[in-house]
């Protein structure tokens, strides 16, 4: 019960948080005094071209009534058309989301599948030199900038050792479209040529993007650990003679991992935004590359529906966490 | 479940993705099949809502215009037109449409699709529409018959000829089945192809880009040796581009890249560095339409205060080449004894004290993200304080500078950026950098001499090339002694090639992206 209030609560906010996000992306993404039109036209373009490129996409009128027209658009499902692809937003959006999540997945399974381990071993050989090795990669995890260690991963693994590709999300393109997950639709097709090559050019980006998450899921989970393990049941369990491995593993880990899973939702969000500095590294023709082009070009329906999405994701998934962490929390 | 068991199941499913990522995917390239990696996005197709240089690909390799630039210096070939006349008044081009061309879809390439061509680019008011613009009205081209095509102009033009390979000819019949809403088929183009041209698209994303197979019915032919497939693909980053060379994803770049990354290719044994002199002028605006910048003593201070030898042979190492004047030194019209203006402090201080009104702080725009443009910023301004002039610099994304190029208030003091080729004529330098009537348009200096316009306007409509280029030739010296600009150089292009592309045939209009004559060995 509790928590079917938490969802209806959760889905009440869902619209306005969203409102709020386009109000605030509209403004900031309109302060700036470039002219999207003026950029696409070209520099050979006349000044009566411009205007009325201007009035057929509707930056003519007032910014108030700009916003109005877009809210209500996208209240029918319309989030406008781009400037530049001549394509509706969602048309592009929806090509390119499939490549961002099937990364940003990736990189929350390899941050949560070492994440958690390794800070649950930090956390029961605490201060040992195991745990301060740890410490100094968590905390290069977090202070190395995503695009020198992609740039840093490519020099070592693709072009020193040849090991995995350079960039790009497949050799080709890829396996034919049906779920636009490579991975998935390389298992339906059977083929397991283009599973290996996506999988292999997986890897770079999604360490890239893993390591900072990893770092932060591993310092929450040592952190969580070591609360628990200093908690009066513990001692009792200890007491009863139960061994150590099920203590940990089983009792400590449950009650560790709440705060842990609030961050893998938070992490989440922050992984499909670390994507835009991963993606143009990498060259990974997903959402993130599109939003770096339409912030160049000040794409304004393309930034406005990147965000969109993005905080849509951010919004959805951080419901799930909350949910999850209502299943998990032993006191429920 | 426990969370041993969770963990253990993840812990499976990460072995089996780290067993299958291992050992280098196999790079399975056809033997005839070249990859591009292009710096600008293939967003959409449509040749007509694209005039861009950075997206040229698309447009040279699956369409055909009537008219071609050629190689460097480039020359004016016909393409699907195999003759053409132009009227004593320089008001009616006929062009004679070659027999035996089909687009892809096997259907005639007749007059009437090059009359549909011009009429959508006249009326989505896109691309290259303003090269037309003020030439020809919509509904004035005319198809007498199959393989003849009129153009009526609405006054006389010298440049029109120059202009024609812009019209990208695209298949009437096609496109008129795709249209929807009265969108000329823009949907469906900017994902698809209607063209003739020498190879057809096989496959397109626009996160990616694009892929195509050679067009055997082609009207030109092919000889012995020639791709069977072409593929274009977006590589943002310069290093990723680079490092791609060098591993042998791909097989060529843009010509464009930073000198240091340049040399790095040019040390690879795999690669070959073309180096062609371009027609892309460097230069800074000056906003000679605002005070005191209208003082011809005050431009020629900034001209002398500028440090050109450093600029073009240590910060570019010697790189380009000096280009004194609004007009590319390689293209008639270019006036070749002049010297234009060099770095000397003590002229720029003679000149200053003759300028008589007070010189605020000046305001000097570059462009975020292309180095050179802050660099010369820089170096202007030092140049500037050596002679007591303060001086600011502004460096904005081109989406905000383009639109303050085009307001007489908001325009920067000075401004550098590049002029690129759109059209192998004089006119799409000085002709649009200093004519009156492209004030605040394409000429964004505010700059208009009455004797310098004149010149311009004539060589507009003068048929007569040798009378032209006297015209231009007059013009250009006149607007360096006028200090209209700083003008600094002209562009290489060093084209970073696998070794065994051969055939590669650079034009500046082009930029050697056009495949047809292209390779492997």
């Amino acid at each position: 019960m509790r928590t079917l209030v938490l969802v209806i609560n959760r889905l009440l906010w869902f619209v306005p948080t969203l409102v709020g996000l386009m109000i605030i992306t509209f403004t900031i993404s309109h302060i700036i005094p470039a002219d999207p039109v003026a950029f696409f036209a070209g520099e050979n373009a006349t000044n009566e071209q411009i205007e009325e490129l201007r009035a057929r996409y509707g930056f003519d009128k007032p910014l108030h009534i700009q916003l109005i027209n877009y809210l209500i658009g996208v209240t029918q499902g319309d989030l406008g058309v781009s400037i530049y692809t001549q394509r509706p937003i969602s048309e592009d959006l929806l090509s390119r989301l499939p490549a961002t999540m099937e990364l940003t997945f990736m990189a929350v399974l390899l941050s949560t599948v070492v994440g958690i381990p390794l800070g649950v071993i930090a956390a029961v050989y605490r201060n040992t030199m195991f745990d301060h090795v740890l410490r100094v990669i968590t905390v290069s995890g977090l202070a190395i900038a995503s695009f020198w260690l992609a740039i840093l991963f490519q020099l070592l693994f693709a072009m020193e050792l040849q090991i995995t590709p350079l960039q790009g999300r497949i050799d080709g393109w890829g396996p034919e479209v049906i779920t636009g997950f490579f991975l998935i639709d390389s298992i339906i097709a059977g083929d397991l040529d283009s599973f290996t090559n996506a999988a292999a050019h997986l890897v770079l980006p999604t360490l890239t993007l893993a390591f900072p998450a990893m770092a932060t899921i591993m310092r929450f989970t040592r952190a969580g650990v070591l609360d628990a393990i200093n908690s009066n049941y513990v001692l009792y369990e200890q007491a009863m003679g139960f061994p150590s491995r099920i203590i940990i593993w089983k009792y400590v880990l449950r009650n560790a991992l709440i705060g842990t899973v609030t961050q893998i939702g938070l992490v989440f969000g922050i992984l499909i935004a670390g994507t835009v500095v991963v993606e143009a590294v990498y060259d990974w023709p997903g959402l993130g590359l599109y939003a770096v082009e339409a912030i160049l070009n000040s794409d304004y329906n393309a930034i406005m529906g990147f965000t969109l999405i993005t905080g849509a994701f951010f919004i959805i998934i951080n419901l799930i966490v909350d949910i999850i962490q209502g299943v998990i929390d032993p006191r429920n | 479940m426990s969370f041993i068991t969770v963990f253990r199941t993840f812990a499976v499913l990460l072995a089996i993705f780290a067993i299958s990522m291992t050992g280098t995917p196999t790079k399975s390239f056809a033997k005839s099949k070249f990859v591009f990696a292009n710096s600008s996005p293939y967003d959409t197709l449509d040749p007509h809502v694209i005039y861009d240089v950075g997206r040229v690909a698309s447009r040279l390799n699956m369409y055909d215009g009537l008219m071609r630039w050629l190689d460097n210096p480039p020359k004016l070939t016909p393409w699907l037109a195999e003759s053409y006349d132009i009227s004593s008044d320089g008001k009616k081009y006929t062009f004679k449409l070659r027999k035996g061309s089909t687009f892809h879809d096997g259907s005639p390439v007749e007059a009437k699709d090059v009359v549909y061509s011009i009429e959508r680019i006249l009326a989505l008011k896109k691309g290259a529409f303003s090269l037309f613009s003020k030439s020809l009205d919509p509904g004035s081209t005319k198809a007498p018959d199959a393989h003849t095509v009129v153009f009526n102009l609405k006054k006389p033009s010298s440049i029109f000829l120059a202009t024609v390979p812009a019209i990208h000819v695209v298949n009437s019949d096609l496109l008129k089945s795709k249209e929807v809403n009265g969108d000329w088929g823009g949907v469906w183009l900017s994902k698809n192809e209607a063209g003739s041209g020498s190879f057809e698209l096989t496959r397109y994303d626009p996160a990616i880009g694009f892929q195509a197979k050679r067009y055997a019915n082609h009207f030109m032919g092919w000889g012995d040796k020639y791709l069977d497939e072409i593929e274009f693909r977006t590589v943002k980053e310069i290093n990723s581009r680079v490092l791609g060379l060098m591993n042998g994803d791909f097989h060529g770049t843009d010509g464009y890249l930073p000198q240091d990354q340049v040399k790095r290719l040019a040390a690879d044994d795999n690669m070959n560095v073309m180096e062609e002199e371009s027609m892309r002028i460097f230069y800074s605006i000056i906003h000679n339409g605002r005070k005191p910048f209208d003082d011809v003593n005050l431009r020629k201070a900034l001209s002398y205060a500028f440090d050109y030898d450093s600029f073009i042979n240590n910060i570019l190492s010697g790189s380009v080449a000096r280009n004194p004047v609004p007009v590319p030194n390689n293209i008639w019209g270019n006036p070749k004894d002049e010297k234009g203006y060099t770095f000397d402090l003590e002229k720029a201080k003679e000149y200053l004290a003759k300028v008589k009104q007070p010189i605020p702080e000046i305001t000097i725009g570059a462009l975020t993200g292309y180095g050179q443009t802050e660099q010369a910023a820089a170096l202007l301004q030092n140049g500037l304080s050596k002679i007591g002039v303060k001086s600011k610099i502004v460096s904005e994304p081109w989406s905000v500078a383009s639109k303050k190029m085009r307001d007489e208030q908001q325009m920067y003091d000075l401004l550098w950026l590049w002029r690129s080729t759109y059209y192998a004529d004089p006119n799409n330098w000085i002709g649009e950098m200093y004519a009156c009537d492209q004030v605040g348009a394409r000429n964004n200096s505010w700059y208009c001499d009455p004797e310098v316009d004149k010149l311009l306007m004539e060589a507009r409509v003068e048929p007569d090339q040798a009378k032209r280029a006297a015209n231009y030739k007059k013009a250009a010296k006149m607007v360096t002694d006028d200090a209209g600009g700083i003008f600094v150089y002209n562009t290489k292009w060093f084209g970073p090639y696998n070794k065994k592309v051969k055939g590669v045939r650079f034009s500046p209009i082009g930029n050697a992206q056009e495949m047809r004559w292209v390779h492997m060995e």
